[in-house]
């Protein structure tokens, strides 16, 4: 019976998240922004979901995910633009390449924790920038990024407009299907176990560091997934791909939408695009407001977006609840 | 090589060192004290550059050496009291996104203020010109560099050994709690060490300012490299951030000459290198971070 309830459960949650995913496209433009925006917002939404596995549930912040995206934004924008343009393939070799990287990488950073881990991404990433920038010119552009990529097809169907946007929803659904598995599962309580204590995880003999490596070897697939789609999506890969101010815009996203909770960061990212598609509009400045945004929301509302009905319950009832900052806590 | 060439390419090592190390002690002192991971201490190394260009404009070199200073050591006593004091005691990540949230502030302000574009920041007339060292013409501004850091990191040593301050001080950073349970203003000393190293940063900033350039974003620019340092140094290790910052700027003068292609990533690889072999860094104490 339970199981069923569950079940039920699921689906209810899976069928909103597909009915506001794909009325996106109508329903923003009537917020002011425009149609196209919505596949941006759900391509950002796979990256930030796949973050949040790792710094949501484990607590690890990395401040270098924009390897990831970028690299598998360039792989498939190099498929594309030179081998063919069948988004498949260019697809599955980007993803293919990146959870090499990521795995790679989990081993050596996730040695530390706390700053270490965040600084040691920050580099790792940054060293990626660099090297894309200047050694590796010739494959990436160097400053330029790639330019000139034809548009994407799958069996024959071009993918741009809707077709892109039906194409970027489907695997929005699949993302966010698997990160609530993987959050809802055993395996997902044992990544929230290593936020809440990892040593006390480590005394009762598991190894706390395959289940970090692989934390992080998913949400680098996450992340890779949605660089290729956004290289698809754009036919164009900007240098700015791999610069920090990417991990540090998908860190806002998080917070702003409040870390663990899955549709949080998916409701940030969509705020943070919605606020710089309408304020870049108005001011030259947007990107000092949402500075200011994100500050006040680390400062004043941990929890993000998320914990706004929670914050307010405590605010209006009777009874104190103390302060529930868990959701912001992370490795330390 | 030649020997002049090996003795130009290492002072310009010493001098790309000396700026990391400068940034570099103001985040390991604030570390090893606070325990707080500062992101926007590059914002500070910003701040300290564009305040040295408006001052040094205006109203000459003389004042700007003298205002930057304590410019920045006032900016930091109010960045600790106004921000960091409440963040003493969250966790790391919390205190990595609230300063990065600043860094990010202050980055935008100074586009606001100053623009986008690359601002000239021109030396002292007299250390533009490069005067002959004995072994080849080198520019006198970044033996400037080189020298005050000398000198900054000497006084630091100076206050840190023989001062009643400087004994609460590495007392604080070794145990921060015992501090405050023998009587002492912890608050007052750790406001005065986030001024310090708001200083060093404000410094090195006006000093990196003219050999480089500045632009809104110079101090997240500075930050990774110097953050980087700090880490290879061991985070907390003065020594270490010295010993490492220099060597830093070595690898990055000599790849320039030997292996071009790398020049742009050496710093991330020797950190990766020396990570891999010694994940506490080379002077860092087993089981901090």
């Amino acid at each position: 019976m339970k199981k069923q309830s569950l079940f039920a459960r699921d689906s209810i949650y899976m069928l909103i998240a597909a009915i506001v995913i794909f009325s996106l496209r109508w329903t923003l433009p009537l917020l002011g922004g425009y149609s196209e925006l919505a596949t941006r917002m759900l391509i950002f939404s796979i990256l930030v979901l796949g973050f949040d596995i790792l710094v949501g549930l484990t607590g690890y912040l990395s401040f270098g995910h924009a390897a990831f995206w970028g690299i598998g934004a360039y792989i498939c924008g190099y498929i594309l633009l030179h081998f063919t343009q069948n988004i498949l393939v260019a697809m599955i070799l980007g993803v293919l390449i990146v959870s090499i990287i990521a795995f790679l990488l989990g081993i050596i950073t996730l040695r530390r924790h706390g700053i270490y881990f965040a600084i040691l991404t920050l580099a790792f990433a940054e060293m990626f920038y660099y090297l894309a920038l200047a050694p590796l010119q010739k494959w990436t552009g160097g400053d330029n990024g790639l330019t000139g990529i034809k548009t994407p097809q799958l069996f024959g169907l071009e993918l741009s407009g809707l077709a892109m946007y039906i194409f970027v929803g489907i695997w929005t659904l699949i993302a966010l299907y698997t990160a609530r598995r993987i959050k809802n599962s055993p395996y997902g309580l044992m990544l929230r176990a290593i936020k809440s204590n990892e040593e006390r995880l480590t005394f009762t003999g598991i190894n706390v560091f395959r289940y970090k490596v692989m934390a992080f070897l998913i949400s680098g697939i996450f992340a890779g997934l949605a660089g290729t789609l956004f290289a698809a999506y754009e036919t164009y890969v900007p240098t700015e791909s791999l610069h920090w101010t990417l991990s540090g815009e998908i860190v806002i996203m998080s917070v702003i939408g409040g870390f663990g909770t899955l549709i949080g960061p998916m409701m940030g990212a969509a705020i943070v695009l919605y606020l710089e598609n309408v304020l870049s509009a108005i001011t030259d400045q947007w990107n000092l407001i949402l500075g200011v945004i994100f500050m006040s929301f680390v400062i004043f509302l941990p929890g993000g977006v998320m914990s706004l009905s929670k914050q307010l319950r405590r605010l209006f009832s009777r009874d104190q609840v103390p302060a529930n900052r868990t959701e912001s806590q992370g490795g330390d | 090589m030649s020997f002049s060439q090996f003795a130009l390419q290492l002072l310009t090592g010493l001098q790309i060192g000396a700026i990391y190390v400068l940034v570099a002690l103001g985040l390991t002192l604030i570390f090893g004290t606070l325990g707080v991971a500062n992101f926007a201490h590059g914002a500070l190394y910003m701040i300290g550059a564009y305040f040295g260009l408006v001052v040094s404009s205006q109203l000459g070199w003389g004042w700007a050496a003298l205002l930057v200073p304590l410019g920045l050591f006032g900016v930091g006593i109010l960045f600790d009291r106004g921000l960091l004091q409440f963040f003493y005691k969250r966790p790391v990540t919390d205190q990595i996104l609230v300063t990065f949230g600043l860094a990010i502030i202050i980055q935008e302000l100074a586009r606001t203020i100053f623009g986008g574009t690359t601002k000239p920041f021109p030396a002292p007339q007299w250390a533009r010109i490069p005067v002959d060292i004995g072994f080849g013409y080198y520019p006198p501004w970044r033996l400037v560099i080189i020298a005050v850091t000398i000198i900054v990191v000497i006084l630091l040593f100076i206050l840190l050994r023989y001062t009643k301050f400087g004994l609460m001080v590495r007392a604080g950073m070794r145990d921060p709690e015992m501090v405050r349970y023998l009587g002492i203003d912890a608050t007052r000393l750790f406001t005065i060490v986030v001024g310090l190293g708001a200083m060093f940063a404000g410094v090195a900033g006006i000093m990196g300012g003219p050999a480089y350039s500045i632009e809104p974003g110079s101090g997240m620019a500075m930050l990774v490299p110097s953050f980087l340092v700090v880490v290879i140094g061991g985070m907390g290790s003065l020594v270490g951030a010295v010993i490492a910052g220099l060597l830093m700027g070595l690898a990055v003068s000599f790849s320039v000459i030997f292996v071009p292609a790398v020049s742009q990533v050496i710093i991330y690889l020797v950190a990766v290198i020396v990570l891999i072999v010694r994940p506490r860094g080379l002077f860092g104490v087993e089981g901090i971070g």
